[in-house]
């Protein structure tokens, strides 16, 4: 039997024994999130549909996945995802304006080998496409760390009824600094075990720091770990603030 | 008061002191790549001059069109022998963009210089590379500056983990490139003790938490490498396509496990991290909790968190084939030979690390309390 069959197999258990129906959520999600990449890869192929739209469109939709489907509808889940979906355009321009200057776009010449039998002018914009890669690579990150922050922070809200928007304000931040390391070390390490063999790469065959710094495929990958890091640390005052007003106005008009 | 005055002095010179190592770090790092030409072998060209003088479209085989462009660029030379001399490039690109590049006045490129000039005495070549190395640098600052203001603190240390997690795993590398007789798995098993000792305790300092933190990661790490070596070699690799590695000189399936299992760390690290610092936070807030009630709720923030820490391994892996995935498409490949090809390994990692994060829950459960009853005893 096939590999990923069977891991996925003993993922599903272990979520199901440990996690019981939230555990089998969580497995349904990856499955829903995969259909959700597939139809965005699709929709990219079409040259006439623009790559940055779609990617909103479908992390509106995979950051719906994660914090409604997995967790439930409320308040928490719903300024997470409004919080998701600001930083998630911000980071976006950001980083249009990056892969535009850098030009980290398409593939780099020690990918381009294997690449030879295929036609590489298909009329599609590598660029925006380069871009939308790097958001999702850390949309998962900043989802999880938007709801790690509001849900906390709500607990705060409910054994404090009186605090003020400020205090408020200030709690999510000194959270959100306590989990933004533990997030960005997730998403360092993920990178680099997935660059492990590109690293290799670059040690056997002796390539200078200039020649590495230099290279399209590096530079894209670095640039991944920075912006996923940005996107961590520009969620955490985004969410917090959101969270605050909401709660306080919530107060406020209950009192009326 | 005195004191309280003098205290705040040192206060406001120390972080004065911070701040101006951080701003002429800045400084001189942009000023040296702006100005960084004479340390590179290779030779450097600045365009001063570009003329746009053709323009095709084009269909391919499979029908996808495309306009190629040509442009002629006239570029100065930045270091070497022909330091300031002029030099002539003709450049190809195409709207997408898949391997060539449009380029504008004030790019900077490697090129490759002619041996024969041209009648005009004016070099000609052909360009290699894009220098990138000052915009790489613009981001990483935009980056520490944005984790230092938000993070202050702990946005500093995550950057100092980051940075010697970096080191060590290079540093790592170079002993198994030099030495091909120890394994890499070795190399590796031992790096990540070292990179879970020291990012644990960078973040968190010596306490039992970290110590708890550190023991569940290794085992869980640990565990679940051996599930996914176990599943591997229990199906011969079925379902695994390598040839995405195929330009590796090296035993493709060692590297690939050694990537999974650094790959999966930081999750794993983590999720123990979670669990032993809620673990001993309901301990601190009542010394009396019994060790049933703290498995309880350890298991539900295990749930809590099992969804979403699963799902950041699955983007950050999946999300980096998508260009190349369309590419064969728009290649009429079928989408499942497009699919298997380039998202195997990716979906393999994805999911051994999801196993990593599961498994770590109960492990790092377990091991809190643990630390957490080892303490009860010594008071």
């Amino acid at each position: 039997m096939n590999v990923l069959v069977w891991l996925a197999a003993i993922l599903f258990i272990l979520m199901i024994v440990i996690g019981g129906k939230k555990g089998a959520r969580s497995f349904i999600s990856l499955f829903l999130n995969f259909g959700v990449i597939l139809l965005i890869i699709l929709f990219m192929a079409d040259p006439n549909a623009n790559p940055i739209i779609l990617t909103i469109i479908g992390c509106t939709i995979i950051s719906c996945i994660n914090l409604f489907f997995i967790n439930e509808v409320n308040s928490k889940t719903k300024t997470a995802f409004l919080s998701t979906a600001i930083t998630i355009v911000i980071l976006l321009i950001f980083i249009n304006l990056v892969t535009k200057i850098t030009m980290i776009q398409g593939f780099g010449e020690e990918e381009i080998d294997e690449l030879t039998i295929f036609s590489l002018y298909i009329g599609v914009d590598f660029v925006k496409i380069a871009a939308s890669v790097i958001i999702m690579s850390t949309i998962g990150a900043i989802t999880d760390v938007a709801i790690s922050i509001t849900s906390p922070m709500l607990e705060i809200f409910i054994q404090h009824p009186t605090i003020s928007r400020k205090d408020l304000f200030k709690s999510g931040i000194s959270i959100g600094k306590d989990i933004l390391g533990s997030n960005t070390n997730t998403l360092f390490f993920a990178f680099f075990g997935g660059y492990m063999a590109l690293l290799l790469w670059f040690k056997d065959l002796s390539y200078t720091i200039g020649e590495i710094v230099n290279s399209k495929i590096f530079g894209s990958e670095m640039i991944t770990i920075f912006s996923a890091g940005i996107g961590i640390a520009l969620i955490v005052p985004i969410a917090s603030w959101i969270n605050a007003y909401y709660l306080v106005r919530s107060r406020e008009k209950n009192i009326k | 008061m005195n004191v309280v005055i003098n205290r705040f002095k040192k206060m406001v010179l120390k972080r004065f002191f911070l701040y101006s190592t951080i701003a002429i770090c800045f400084v001189t790092s942009m000023l040296f790549v702006q100005f960084n030409y004479s340390f590179y072998d290779r030779p450097i060209a600045k365009i001063i001059e570009i003329n746009l003088i053709d323009s095709v479209k084009i269909v391919d085989m499979h029908n996808n069109r495309d306009q190629l462009f040509t442009q002629q660029i006239i570029a100065e030379i930045k270091n070497g022998q022909e330091k300031g001399q002029q030099i002539h490039i003709s450049n190809k690109y195409s709207t997408s963009g898949a391997y060539d590049h449009a380029f504008h006045v004030g790019h900077e490129l490697f090129v490759s210089i002619d041996k024969k000039k041209k009648d005009s005495g004016d070099l000609t070549g052909s360009i290699k590379d894009v220098k990138r190395d000052k915009y790489i640098l613009m981001i990483m600052w935009v980056f520490i500056f944005v984790l230092l203001l938000i993070g202050k603190k702990q946005g500093f240390f995550s950057i100092i983990s980051l940075a010697v997690n970096a080191l060590l795993l290079s540093f790592a590398l170079d002993v198994y490139v030099n030495n091909s007789t120890i394994s890499l798995l070795w190399i590796c098993g031992i790096t990540i003790i070292l990179f879970t000792v020291t990012s644990l305790l960078l973040v968190n300092g010596f306490n039992e938490k970290a110590y708890a933190a550190i023991v569940a990661t290794l085992i869980g790490t640990f565990i679940s490498l051996l599930i996914a070596y176990l599943v591997i070699w229990f199906t011969a690799g079925n379902g695994l396509r390598y040839e995405e590695m195929s330009f590796l000189t090296r035993p493709y399936e060692i590297v690939f496990m050694a990537g999974l299992f650094v790959g999966s760390l930081g999750a794993v690290m983590d999720v123990a991290i979670t669990m032993s610092s809620s673990i001993f936070g309901l301990y601190e807030k009542d010394n009396n909790i019994s060790t049933k009630a703290l498995t309880k709720s350890g298991l539900e923030i295990g749930k809590d968190i099992m969804g979403t820490m699963t799902n950041i391994l699955f983007f950050a892996y999946i999300s980096g084939s998508i260009p190349v995935i369309i590419l064969y498409i728009k290649n009429h490949t079928s989408l499942s030979f497009a699919l298997s090809m380039n998202l195997s390994l990716e979906l393999a990692r994805a999911l051994a690390g999801g196993i990593g994060i599961v498994l770590a829950i109960p492990i790092g459960l377990y091991t809190s309390i643990y630390f957490v009853n080892r303490k009860r005893h010594k008071l």
